[in-house]
């Protein structure tokens, strides 16, 4: 996305650059602010010079070629599993300075911004159950504190209705917003995350003293600082998030959103752990340790007790599983004996990122014509026939594409016929339309590929299988069972 | 098709507005076959009784509504497969990659080498004639050394949602004119609101227990479920499973341990016939206690109590030796155990009053 920012510098239009003696953005700018054709232009993708006409003279085929490329690319991504920062305390920062009334996202930057963070909230604890959250305003060159850190996504969520209420005003202040959430994170355990997101509209930033002292303070706390712009790059911003993101390239911690959609994908993008590489787990100030959790039993009482929680009486409720006191709900703290109670679902929420399931590879005519899997295993959907004009193709070429990476595909010379699947295949498109687990060897459709990657994170054909019930889906489980027999051995 | 006979007026309700049909059920069905358990129960209900119960159950939901749809899948000791719908030989002739509605078969299965029936509803008997075919060919193929106390139920869920994934989809692409493009509220995962336009659950008849070492692969399809709000109804014969309770708890579905398995059908009919949509109206019958213990990840061992790492978030039973974690290998520091007071010491001034830099 940096790439296509460089021509637009330009396009700063005169309304956004207020004269004020001010840290100001000499960035490129990536986004024309005016609604006009001048910004529409360059957006365009030229989507119709890839349909190709297929064997049949229709392009039913390609078309069908290019969706599946669409869902196909998506997906393929590196799974090697990463450490994660899965207990993580995040401080989000947001803009409410005037820029934010500006129209270009619609209906108003201000009011979508509002409706993407409650969707933020949401999807946070969600990913991040067992995380805590805390919401920042910029407004008048101040630093507000929204909502307080905490494990509640419905607080957050009612204060950030609160805004609703409320204008846009004068001019945010990056380095109070900064210094209020070094504060906040101040007091968070050396075992978890300390990250802040910043969702900046303005151009400028308005500050009372030197903010490049603040953002070296920052650095030495370990505080990393990722953040979305909504109008066009700035020099500080991007100054901000690099310093305090060394491991990490730019392109990953400081983003300017191109429209609604791109704000969208950019927001929930941080919902995901962040990574912590091994080599710089240490210096990133990370420190990990084992912590010590109750996994309580909910009870429902024949008549209400009080809770330990509230001192309310209520009938429901959860049993510390070391000192038997109740609460309301979960996750929290035992308020008698302090042992962190949490459902074990919570946890199993992140289980995915540690143990995420390897890409399928596309199988080619050759391979799939070989007896035995004529439908998907995961739907029972009947595979397609090899059509009688790619016979002679895949026999030639075919052979050679079996078990060989995309790239090496991608430099063979193909006859001209070929032209839609050679281009297809670039994408990670199957010519056969099956996808194959190199685990347990099952053929699956494109629908059944994407959904156990995307959602399941399991494989049907691995979990059901003979032999390999045991031993999961990654090679991390199988040394962790070598581990086991070695310790009990 | 309704306006023929005029009984279309029944979807009229109370305030006078006309409702579109409701939408198709899609009940998946996960028969839990293992021998052992099932042989354990042959004094109070044998196999053959509870897959009997079973059908005049499948009857009832493809009654309920003409568009309903049903769905079968073995969970086995060591696999789990299709019962039902399984390709047909006439399927596999033919040669087109037009995509086939699992629920039709039962339409176009001609081919059936039984011998028609004039009082059995065709869709009914080809369920049934399906079912006892593809099982009794499941038990043919079981050697005895594959026997084991547990079952797939991981590798169960996870077909039983793949199947409903694509089915929801080729709905979806049947009635797409209703889903218009609103590029704002375009969700990260596209899966999660296509099973709107089908109703989907899933029902376990579980008999046996032991699902401790499927421990991940069971939470990623319960997590699963929850995204897609799919309940996973729990009928329990016997044997004793924390995470089929957590699973039900979890998915808001119904959670029955049968006092009295004889009564399978009943149980059937009054505590999982009804779908999502009439359940609203409902008091249905739910687990009063849940256990919601986890399973270690070093000796697959249920626990209240447990260390977890805080990296990777693995599950200990005990401090794992060396004070390495045995997931992702990282050195865990000392300082945090050793003994459990001083756990609980050190946790609460770290909550409390912030922590040593
Ligand atoms: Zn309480
Ligand atoms: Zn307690
Ligand atoms: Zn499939
Ligand atoms: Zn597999
Ligand atoms: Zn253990
Ligand atoms: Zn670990």
């Amino acid at each position: 996305m940096a790439e296509s920012d460089d021509e637009y510098v330009q396009d700063i239009s005169d309304d956004e650059v207020e004269a004020h003696q001010v840290t100001r953005g000499a960035g490129a700018g990536s986004r024309a602010t005016g609604q006009g054709s001048r910004g529409a232009g360059w957006e365009v993708t030229r989507t119709w010079e890839n349909v190709v006409e297929g064997a049949d003279g229709t392009i039913s085929s390609t078309v069908e070629g290019l969706l599946e490329a669409g869902k196909r690319k998506r997906l393929l991504k590196d799974t090697t599993p990463l450490q994660r920062g899965i207990i993580r305390h995040l401080l989000l920062v947001l803009d409410l300075s005037t820029a934010m009334s500006e129209k270009d996202l619609r209906p108003t930057r201000y009011l979508l911004t509002l409706r993407y963070t409650k969707a933020f909230i949401t999807e946070f604890f969600e990913q991040n159950p067992i995380s805590q959250l805390g919401i920042i305003g910029m407004r008048d060159g101040l630093a507000l504190t929204l909502s307080p850190l905490s494990g509640n996504p419905n607080d957050h969520i009612s204060n950030i209705h609160k805004l609703h209420e409320q204008e846009p005003k004068g001019q945010p202040s990056l380095q109070n917003a900064l210094d209020m959430a070094r504060a906040a994170l101040f007091h968070a355990p050396t075992h978890t995350t300390r990250e802040v997101l910043i969702l900046f509209g303005s151009l400028l930033s308005s500050d009372p003293g030197d903010i490049h002292a603040t953002i070296s303070a920052l650095v030495s706390s370990h505080i990393t600082v990722t953040i979305i712009g909504l109008a066009a790059q700035v020099a500080i911003c991007l100054t901000l998030a690099t310093r305090t993101n060394s491991s990490l390239p730019p392109s990953q911690t400081y983003n300017v959103a191109l429209n609604e959609a791109h704000y969208r994908d950019l927001l929930m993008r941080a919902t995901t752990p962040p990574t912590t590489p091994h080599s710089t787990a240490h210096d990133s100030g990370i420190k990990s340790s084992l912590l010590m959790m109750g996994f309580p039993s909910r009870i429902v009482d024949p008549s209400p007790t009080l809770c330990a929680c509230h001192s309310r009486p209520t009938r429901g409720g959860y049993l510390c599983s070391r000192c038997s006191s109740k609460v309301c709900s979960l996750p929290t703290q035992c308020p008698a004996c302090g042992l962190t109670l949490i459902l074990s679902t919570h946890l199993a929420r992140s289980y995915h990122h540690l143990f995420p399931l390897r890409n399928w590879r596309e199988v080619s005519w050759a391979r799939a014509s070989r007896p035995g899997q004529r439908v998907c295993f995961g739907c029972q959907t009947l595979f397609p026939e090899r059509p009688a004009s790619v016979r002679l193709q895949s026999t030639s070429g075919g052979q050679s594409h079996d078990r060989m990476s995309l790239a090496t595909s991608r430099s063979q010379p193909q006859p001209p016929k070929a032209a839609h699947t050679n281009s297809a295949n670039k994408d990670g498109v199957s010519e056969s339309g099956r996808y194959e687990c190199e685990t347990c060897e099952r053929f699956f459709c494109i629908d059944c590929d994407v959904f156990a990657h995307e959602v399941v994170h399991n494989c049907p054909g691995c979990q059901s299988r003979e032999g390999l019930l045991g031993s999961v889906t990654r090679n991390v489980r199988g040394e962790t069972e070598v581990l086991v027999e070695g310790v009990a051995g | 098709m309704n306006a023929v006979d005029g009984s279309d007026h029944y979807n009229k309700t109370s305030d006078g507005k006309w409702h579109p049909q409701p939408p198709p059920s899609l009940l998946t069905i996960i028969l839990d076959t293992n021998p052992h358990a099932w042989a354990l129960l042959s004094s109070t209900l044998p196999l053959s009784v509870a897959i009997a119960n079973l059908l005049v159950f499948i009857n009832a939901h493809l009654a309920f509504n003409n568009s309903n749809k049903v769905a079968i899948i073995a969970s086995h000791t060591q696999r789990a497969e299709f019962l039902y719908p399984i390709p047909s030989q006439g399927d596999l002739v033919q040669a087109n990659g037009s995509t086939h509605n699992g629920a039709q078969h039962g339409l176009d299965g001609n081919e059936a080498p039984t011998a028609d029936d004039a009082n059995h509803y065709r869709p009914f008997r080809h369920i049934q004639t399906t079912l006892l075919s593809a099982i009794s060919k499941l038990y043919k193929a079981t050697t005895p050394e594959s026997l084991t106390p547990t079952t797939s139920i991981a590798g169960a869920l996870t077909l039983a949602l793949t199947y409903i994934n694509k089915q929801s989809i080729a709905l979806s692409s049947t009635t797409s004119s209703k889903t218009n493009a609103d590029p704002l509220v375009v969700p990260s995962d596209p899966n999660s609101v296509q099973p709107a336009t089908l109703n989907p659950r899933i029902l376990i008849l579980s008999v046996s227990g032991d699902l401790a070492h499927q421990y991940i692969p069971i939470m990623n399809t319960i997590f699963a479920c929850q995204r897609l709000t799919i309940p996973i109804d729990i009928c329990k014969i016997a044997g004793d499973s924390v995470f089929l309770q957590q699973a039900s708890d979890a998915t808001h579905g119904t959670y029955i341990a049968l006092t009295h398995p004889r009564g399978l059908l009943q149980y059937f009919m009054l505590g999982f016939l009804p779908d999502q949509s009439s359940r609203k109206y409902l008091v249905s019958p739910t687990a009063v206690g849940v256990d919601f213990r986890a399973a270690c990840f070093c000796h697959r061992k249920v626990v209240d109590v447990g260390f977890v790492c805080s990296i990777c978030l693995s599950i200990f039973c005990s401090p794992p030796e060396g004070a390495e974690c045995l997931t992702c290998g990282t050195h865990l520091r000392l300082g945090e155990y050793g003994g459990k007071p001083a756990v609980l010491a050190k946790r609460k001034k770290k909550r409390k009053k912030g922590t040593d830099e």
